[in-house]
């Protein structure tokens, strides 16, 4: 990130002028496209230069596409993807006579896709402005303009006393403040092991503890990481709306052992929902004395903003989502300096996960012993989780780390509707793998979902049935890896292009040169988009040879060694209707 | 502190990279988007060195090094990601590098074949507006060097990145050609560009009559 433009910023930083991509944004509100005259706007009023402010205009899906009056948004969301719904984007865009992308030429209309609007539990879903509708009729009620706010599971949580779906009480920021020093907190969450709940899984303790002791002449950040893109995981949406105070209160405690004073949450534009919701908590909490100066007599000074992003996967990553905080691309940073050392607008910064943060909460008010006793033996504290459409009771599910796929996706799913069989299931999100059915047996946790190629990340179990074709799939998923590149290392930018455009090609895939280009993006790349998007396309490979056709050079790779549940492209024909290849947006 | 690098020790201060320890200790690892006048950016990923304990290679020029450390320029994982990487970077470009231009040396340095995976490639965009400075869009693989020499060496900040993922390319103000930017026509971009995506006009007169590309396209 650019040291000159950040130095621009924080000398306007006290001026709390918007940033340039809010300025943007407005634009596109206001008249459906950013012109000329509104990046010089921008540049002026942000203090950056003309051309940054071009490069931040032709960055984001907020910025680049025409908007009319009325903006529809198909989601192309894996979970969506995954209903076995057919062509709906192309079926919308007929019933709307627009290609997504498009504007109506009288400005009226406007039409895209988006990668998950985290109405996984009932999609296909559609977005008519800022009302969502998914599920059963969705489809006829948008195109006919008489969209209906979907429904949105309760979530329910296997803990008599839940930890994440308990409302917010502010009990833990009274507690820390009255009884334990910054450092005595600090020491709590590290004793905790509280590990991240976005998808590395690093300790919170430790990335507080790293800003804590990093010097700052102006303050010090904890932002939390409202971009939750992962498609099939609506867990943080759900925290964001249903229970912002939670989430406010761990962010305060953050504030109070790092020794921050500001708090920034950047929200993902997808979400209509949540940046209202948090606005109105923090308002709230302002009037009752848990923000703002010296919170309850201790001294402690925290307050907070809430802002959105404008269309972007990799602005989830953390130095990408710096960058877009700050207004600017939303593009990866090389690490060091970490955010600890130098984040938004150069000061420590701590970038947290929302799910993490509203463990904070019980681990102030509980201490460290009672938050390990929550999964014995495992990892510590809870997880949220959530379940897609397939299955029969959808939602959003607090489990104990241990608890199995098997039992989350049987006991707590009910199965799949139409007495489907579960194919496989994708966990934590597109960067994780796809563990088979015949693994269901496989503990919800860091280490055990390793070791079989799989991952924690966001905690979302989204099911494939029987009729999904796992080569569409690895498309399906290849091309959101594509189009959400942020641009910035060669392997990601050009390696998932051409692995898209090999699954995308009617023809048999070397797998040599498949694999060859995966190690290329596994060890190249400089983040986890690039490095993760992988490991979805290993577990086919592995368990759906023959599916996803595979040839060594000289023919079909391994055509009578399929993995359990694996099946030739014909033998499937026969199975059932096919999930069409998705090449919209 | 010290460290090894391909069996030559160089003592090196606190914050030393891998790519500058490499380079002291006169071992060649080759790069793409690193310029020594400008920060370390990290994109082409193409200065993948091994070091002792790692499992996996790591860019040169943006990990610093720690004491005792054993860095090999020659390891092979790191070469095979380096020259994958360099092959995906010609499969980008709809013709191949001019011979003089850095792309071409590390190409043949890394001994990268015809690439093996084939795909779209950009699309020809000429800008020859200015006097002096021209784009071939088509030739830019968006390492950031023109961006970060026009903000970090100038100080002009006329030049940007734009789009995102594979459409991603680079412009100068409002897409509206070096004429109508901060430009101050120092040509620190043309300098640093590793494929003459951006040229001064002598050199491209050289391969064309750059009216008859006319404006943009």
């Amino acid at each position: 990130m650019s040291h000159n433009l950040i130095e621009m910023l924080r000398a306007r930083e006290r001026d709390g002028e918007p940033t340039a991509m809010s300025i943007l944004k407005d634009a596109v509100r206001d008249h459906g496209e950013v012109t000329d005259d509104d990046r010089r706007r921008a540049a002026e009023r942000s203090g950056l230069p003309e051309a940054t402010v071009y490069g931040i205009s032709s960055f984001y899906d907020d910025l680049t596409e025409p908007r009319g009056h009325r903006h529809v948004a198909a989601c192309n969301g894996t979970a969506c993807w995954a209903a076995n719904a057919g062509d709906y984007v192309g079926d919308l865009g007929e019933r709307l006579g627009l290609k997504p992308g498009e504007r109506s030429e009288d400005g009226e209309v406007s039409y895209g896709t988006v990668y998950c609007l985290g109405f996984c539990h009932s999609g296909p879903a559609f977005r008519d402005g800022e009302v969502v509708d998914a599920g059963e009729g969705a489809l006829a009620r948008v195109a006919g303009g008489a969209a209906v706010q979907a429904e949105e599971p309760e979530g329910r949580s296997v803990l008599d006393e839940p930890v994440l779906l308990r409302p917010g009480d502010w009990s833990g920021l009274t507690h820390a403040l009255e009884s334990m020093s910054p450092e005595e907190l600090l020491e709590e969450v590290k004793e905790a092991n509280l590990r991240g709940r976005g998808g590395a899984g690093f300790p919170a303790g430790k990335k507080w503890e790293f800003a804590r002791n990093t010097d700052s002449p102006d303050g010090k950040a904890i932002v939390v990481n409202g971009d939750e893109g992962d498609p099939g995981s609506y867990i943080d949406k759900h925290l964001m709306e249903r229970n912002p105070d939670l989430l406010i209160e761990g962010m305060a405690l953050a504030g109070y052992a790092v020794g921050a004073e500001r708090g920034l949450v950047l929200v993902r534009s997808e979400y209509p929902l949540s940046m209202p919701a948090l606005r109105a908590a923090v308002e709230r909490a302002r009037e009752a004395g848990h923000l703002g100066e010296d919170i309850h007599g201790s001294g402690f000074d925290f307050d907070i903003d809430i802002e959105e992003g404008a269309g972007s996967y990799v602005v989830g990553e953390e130095t990408a989502l710096l960058g877009s905080l700050m207004g600017l691309r939303g593009t990866v940073s090389a690490r060091p300096p970490f955010p600890a050392q130098r984040g938004w607008h150069g000061k420590p910064t701590v970038v947290n996960n929302v799910e993490t943060l509203c463990n904070v909460p019980f681990i102030a008010s509980n201490g460290a012993e009672a938050y390990s006793a929550l999964s014995p033996g495992v990892t510590p504290g809870t997880k949220l989780v959530c379940l897609n459409e397939r299955f029969r009771n959808p939602g959003l599910h607090e489990v104990r780390f241990g608890t199995t796929v098997r039992e989350i996706c049987e006991d707590l799913g009910g199965g799949l509707v139409d007495d489907r069989e579960i194919s496989a299931v994708q966990i934590g999100g597109p960067l994780g793998g796809i563990l088979p059915a015949k693994l269901l047996d496989t503990p919800l946790d860091f280490d055990e979902l390793a070791d079989v190629g799989c991952m924690v990340g966001h905690g979302s179990i989204l099911a494939f049935d029987d009729q999904t074709d796992m080569r569409a799939l690895a498309t399906h998923l290849l091309e959101f890896g594509a189009e959400e590149s942020c641009g910035k290392c060669f392997p990601c930018r050009i390696g998932l292009q051409r692995a898209h455009e090999m699954s995308a090609r009617p023809e048999l895939i070397d797998r040599g040169r498949l694999e060859e280009l995966l190690e290329t993006l596994e060890l190249g790349s400089l983040c986890a988009h690039g490095g993760g998007m992988p490991a979805p396309i290993r577990s086919l490979i592995e368990h759906f040879p023959s599916e996803l056709g595979l040839t060594n050079g000289d023919g079909p790779d391994q055509p009578d060694l399929g993995a359990e549940g694996d099946r030739r492209p014909e033998e499937k024909a026969q199975a059932g209707p096919q999930q069409p290849a998705e090449d919209g947006a | 502190m010290k460290v090894t690098v391909d069996a030559v020790e160089v003592e090196v201060e606190e914050g030393t990279t891998m790519l500058e320890a490499a380079r002291a200790a006169g071992r060649y690892v080759p790069t793409l988007c690193f310029d020594e006048r400008m920060a370390p950016f990290g994109a082409c990923r193409v200065c993948m060195v091994g070091v002792e304990g790692n499992d996996a290679p790591l860019a040169s020029c943006t990990t610093p090094c720690s004491d005792g450390q054993q860095i090999h320029t020659d390891d092979e994982t790191a070469r095979r990601i380096a020259t994958a990487t360099v092959e995906l970077v010609l499969s980008e470009l709809p013709a191949e590098p001019e011979e003089h231009t850095e792309l071409a040396e590390v190409a043949r340095a890394l001994e990268v074949g015809e690439p093996r995976w084939q795909g779209v490639q950009h699309e020809p965009k000429h800008d020859a507006r200015h006097p002096y400075l021209a784009f071939q869009h088509e030739l830019c693989i968006s390492c950031g060097r023109c961006v970060r020499a026009c903000d970090e060496v100038q100080g002009a900040f006329a030049l940007t990145a734009t789009g995102r993922g594979f459409h991603s390319n680079v412009t100068a103000g409002l897409d509206s050609g070096f004429t109508d930017s901060t430009c101050v026509t120092c040509g620190a971009c043309a300098d640093t560009c590793p494929t003459d995506a951006i040229t001064e006009h002598l050199l491209l007169d050289l391969v064309g009559d750059p009216a008859k590309d006319g404006g943009p396209q």
